[in-house]
């Protein structure tokens, strides 16, 4: 990519991509006891990574840092939850052909939903960096914890 | 997957002994107070042999938490360079004497540039070598490449991975302290051993793995200027190299994992010259990647 993307362009480029199976489907894998990844691209101004789900695996609240990015699902569903203070979350669920953005503000969680296991494609644009993780004590209050890309995309038992 | 140090130097006994009894530079030169190190192009140095002390050195790799230890020529004294009678006893003794350490010690092989040949790479590979390493001068432009050319062709297809390490400073003012040449000419030369890789290296040994000491000098991290003098910029997402962290600390290495990303990083440490580097910043599971699953791929034959 010669740019930064911004969010209608990462939702085409991972809309795409979905739409090419042949190009990811042979790292589709799945694991019971936690998501598995697999980067598919990365240059300097995006990295795309495939992510299988299962079992209502969730990645808590976080945010991306500088980062916007996009997400296709290509089979089965999962759910995006926005964080919202005194309040039920804002959610929707996106189905095998749908897809979502965000941006670098953006605080949200992606839970898978269902009983098929699902794959999904993201894109991150620039490329993923630093994250913030949020714990929502039980008095309330909100803690934020900076983690590098790692912690989400390369976990300690990838 | 073990955790494993990729970047140690252990100088075993029988290295020193040699070292101690040449007549000229590279040597060791006792003194009243102890030992000293002379190098071509830097000022003698105080030398403790504690330091190189294997039992001392494996207990700090398991206070470390390592489980595997790469143990690499030291390329700075310039011993590859030398004439091959000269150099091959020299390096003969540091593969066997880290070959009868033992785990978690292995050595990365060195050659004799002079008389570089792929069954050299072959013998070294057969004697338990972990791969093969080159000073980054040996790999700095298009000639020194076609020079080397054979040798890297037989450990690419051997599956096993380069190890570029800087070599000798050249001469300087003895004036000149100790940490000068870490400073400029190191730096200088794993740059410019990375942008010659980049430019004709990779395109002649496409499945070589290479790993590059002390993160190539920070090459990666200058690679706008790079695309702004049209030079070949792509080199940082190439996916058979890896850089090891040796020297650095959570600054460099943050702005490396940005710029390369976190699966082409890998733990080295350059002890005893240096301490293995503080990276709990980074969190456990760029550690986990750094020390244990990146190590692992690189070393897969």
């Amino acid at each position: 990519m010669s740019h930064d993307l911004t969010q209608p362009e990462l939702e085409q480029l991972v809309r795409e991509l979905a739409a090419e199976p042949e190009r990811w489907r042979h790292l589709v894998q799945h694991r019971p006891d936690e998501r598995t990844y697999a980067e598919l691209h990365r240059d300097e101004h995006v990295a795309i990574w495939l992510i299988c789900w299962m079992n209502d695996h969730d990645t808590g609240y976080h945010d991306h840092d500088l980062s916007a990015g996009a997400v296709a699902v290509t089979k089965g569903a999962v759910r995006e939850e926005r964080l919202v203070l005194g309040g039920a979350p804002a959610a929707r669920t996106a189905k095998a052909g749908e897809a979502f953005t965000f941006g670098p503000a953006d605080i949200h969680r992606v839970s898978h939903v269902g009983t098929e296991p699902a794959v999904t494609i993201h894109a991150y644009s620039p490329p993923l960096w630093r994250m913030g993780a949020y714990e929502v004590l039980a008095t309330g209050e909100l803690r934020r914890w900076s983690l590098s890309y790692a912690e989400e995309l390369r976990p300690i038992g990838a | 997957m073990p955790v494993t140090d990729v970047h140690q130097h252990l100088w075993p006994e029988s290295l020193l002994r040699l070292l101690a009894a040449r007549p000229r530079a590279p040597r060791l030169r006792r003194h009243a107070d102890g030992w000293e190190l002379e190098l071509a192009g830097e000022a003698p140095e105080r030398f403790d042999t504690r330091a190189h002390d294997p039992v001392r050195r494996a207990k700090l790799a398991t206070r470390d938490g390592l489980e595997r230890v790469l143990v690499a020529p030291s390329a700075p004294l310039g011993i590859e360079g030398l004439p091959a009678h000269e150099a091959q006893p020299l390096l003969d003794a540091f593969h066997q004497g880290v070959l009868e350490l033992g785990a978690p010690f292995a050595p990365w092989g060195s050659v004799a540039l002079a008389a570089a040949e792929p069954r050299a790479v072959d013998a070294l590979l057969d004697l338990g070598a972990a791969g093969l390493c080159l000073p980054g001068a040996a790999l700095a432009g298009p000639q020194q490449l076609d020079r080397v050319g054979p040798v890297l062709e037989r450990l690419a297809q051997r599956g096993a991975p380069l190890f570029v390490h800087p070599g000798p400073a050249p001469s300087t003012d003895a004036r000149l302290p100790s940490w000068w040449p870490p400073s400029t000419s190191y730096v200088a030369e794993m740059q410019a051993a990375w942008l010659a890789w980049a430019a004709w290296g990779r395109t002649a040994h496409p499945q070589l793995k290479v790993v590059w000491a002390m993160l190539a000098g920070c090459a990666p991290l200058q690679h706008e200027r790079l695309r702004a003098r049209s030079g070949p910029a792509n080199a940082i997402h190439d996916d058979r190299s890896w850089y090891d962290v040796s020297s650095y600390g959570p600054h460099a290495v943050d702005a490396m994992l940005r710029v390369v990303g976190v699966d082409r990083l890998v733990l080295g440490s350059d002890r005893p010259v240096a301490d293995p580097p503080a990276l709990a910043s980074l969190g456990e599971a760029v550690i986990h990647a750094i020390a244990r699953v990146n190590p692992a791929a690189v070393l897969a034959r």
